[in-house]
């Protein structure tokens, strides 16, 4: 069945984008993360105007994050206060990333920067997910009892003036790095169309020293309010956002991770992470191939302002 | 004073029989974009008739016709990749201002056949022209995107030439095919219709129709255009909703 996207301006099929939308919700409930970084190049793949999937994506974003980050918060398992820093700082991130992704649109290297920003992004990322759960999934085939890392130790920007009190995460560190984490996901995360939960979480855990049953919960809280407010910059600035679109992917998205939770259930925490590793960095890979390798065709013509 | 209006007198006398007009109509003149929209197939038909007030019974042939469908112009952008140290980028790029989202041009015979290139460049109607006509470039850009840019939008369905397009059922009555794709541009298009005998155009005549998105879709259209702090906030309360919802049917 075919429906019409009216801001797209082009009729794709229901059940296509319902699919392509549970396939990615089940990924993303499996692991955890939003799953921008497959649904954008896979509707680019499918013909969306570039600008109009990146925009829509981060609509799908939100509803993916909001069930889980509301389970969360059921369980007490968000640290509101430090979630408000970061969305704070990454709201600023994000209304940069809108400008540096209109001024990129009209000279024309969007294209480049997008693919770039994902090669090397997902390589680093998947790299070191990759060689951390080897690692683990080595050391409990030796027989070694892994421990869940209690990180207590500080860094030296934690000592940075203006030290805040975190109660929930029994955190007492400097808001410099916390908001310098915020801008940075917020300006990556609106350029590419990802909610950037992937980088976050690393992020909380390693720099932050956020305890564990805090990470998950307030980096999905941290998502929702960033997207939604990346949505509504990308409606207002380039009128992109298509509703059709966005919410054909929502339904698909919201219960494939209903399934994808449950089956994350039946795998270990360091075999998840390692296939999320592959998956990352299969696309970085596609990412990489499609810089060196030659293109099929040398030549591109899009309507100026739309499509990179 | 006399003089005069015996001039006037023979310049309004009927003209020698050979002059024909062309009555042309296109089967809808408006295309509606509904949520089921894929696409849609417009006749345009017409047939040639002596001129109004004309002596002549009948015209006699043989006649060509040639049709271009032009849809609503946008400024185009063109791009080449070349390999610099071994990175694939966008390194040229020429300019095309209110260049037509959408072209096709059909005929009852090879175009070459019809009339001259020089007639044809004239009237811009080889696929070509279209993109000479309106680049922004310098002349060597102008050659070489120019022909990339027609190859490209020919790949997509958006320009296409086709000389079997015009069907005549009679010496004088035609009737031709063209096709608005699913991805049509909302607008005015124009059906540009020539008459050509023995390679000389003898009359033309244009139709319109318009492309317009109805419903609820013009409602979603106008919105975002209009409303967008309003449509981009409703895009995110949707968003909450639908992911609590699944949070409340699944019970996670």
């Amino acid at each position: 069945m075919q429906i019409y996207l009216p801001i797209a301006e082009l009729s794709m099929n229901l059940f296509f984008l319902v699919g392509i939308g549970g396939a990615v919700g089940f990924l993303s409930g499996l692991f955890g993360v939003g799953g921008g970084f497959l649904l954008t190049p896979l509707l680019i793949f499918s013909g969306v105007p570039a600008p109009v999937a990146v925009a829509s994506v981060t609509g799908q974003v939100v509803a993916a994050s909001t069930s889980g980050a509301l389970s969360y918060y059921r369980r007490g398992q968000i640290d509101l206060h430090l979630a408000l820093y970061l969305v704070l700082s990454s709201v600023i991130g994000a209304s940069l990333g809108v400008a540096t992704f209109q001024l990129l649109r009209s000279t024309g290297q969007l294209e480049l920067f997008i693919s770039l920003g994902f090669l090397i992004l997902l390589g680093f990322v998947g790299t070191l997910m990759m060689v951390e759960s080897v690692r683990a999934i080595l050391k409990r085939r030796a027989g070694v009892v892994v421990r869940d890392k209690l990180p207590n130790q500080h860094n030296w920007f934690h000592g940075l003036p203006l030290r805040v009190r975190f109660k929930r995460s029994r955190l007492y560190i400097s808001v410099v790095p916390v908001l310098v984490i915020g801008l940075c996901i917020g300006f990556i995360g609106s350029l590419l169309g990802i909610g950037g939960g992937f980088i976050l979480v690393p992020a909380l855990v390693y720099l932050l020293r956020v305890p564990g049953n805090m990470v998950i919960g307030t980096s999905l809280l941290q998502v929702v309010a960033m997207m939604a407010a990346t949505t509504i910059l990308h409606a207002v600035s380039s009128q992109s956002v298509d509703i059709l679109l966005a919410f054909c992917l929502m339904v698909g998205g919201t219960v494939g991770a209903q399934f994808g939770a449950s089956a994350g259930k039946y795998l270990r925490g360091e075999q998840l992470r390692a296939l999320l590793a592959m998956l990352v960095l299969g696309v970085s890979i596609r990412f990489g191939l499609s810089l060196i390798l030659a293109p099929a065709d040398v030549f591109s013509t899009a309507v100026k302002g739309l499509g990179g | 004073m006399r003089a005069l209006l015996a001039l006037l007198l023979v310049l309004a006398a009927p003209l020698p029989a050979a002059a024909e007009r062309l009555v042309s109509k296109v089967s809808r003149d408006e295309v509606a974009i509904t949520s089921s929209y894929t696409g849609e197939t417009l006749t345009l038909f017409g047939s040639i008739e002596p001129e109004a007030g004309s002596t002549a019974k009948f015209v006699e042939g043989p006649f060509h016709i040639i049709i271009t469908v032009t849809g609503p112009t946008a400024d185009r952008v063109t791009r080449q990749k070349s390999s610099v140290f071994g990175i694939w980028l966008n390194t040229a790029e020429a300019e095309f201002a209110h260049f037509p989202t959408l072209y096709q041009v059909l005929s009852d015979a090879k175009l070459s056949d019809i009339t001259d290139p020089v007639t044809l460049a004239k009237y811009r109607i080889p696929l070509i022209s279209q993109a000479y006509a309106t680049s922004k470039a310098g002349w060597w850009n102008t050659i070489a995107f120019s022909h990339e840019t027609v190859r490209l939008m020919e790949k997509s369905g958006r320009m296409k030439l086709n000389e079997q397009g015009v069907v005549f059922h009679s010496d004088t009555f035609y009737s031709a095919q063209a096709v608005v794709p699913a991805d049509a541009v909302p607008g005015l298009y124009i059906a540009h219709t020539y008459l050509f005998k023995n390679g000389l155009l003898i009359a033309e005549k244009s139709d319109g129709f318009t492309v317009r998105k109805i419903g609820f879709e013009r409602f979603l259209g106008q919105a975002a255009q209009e409303q967008p702090l309003l449509y981009g906030l409703v895009c995110v309360m949707l968003a909450l909703f639908t992911g609590w919802l699944g949070g409340v049917v699944f019970k996670r």
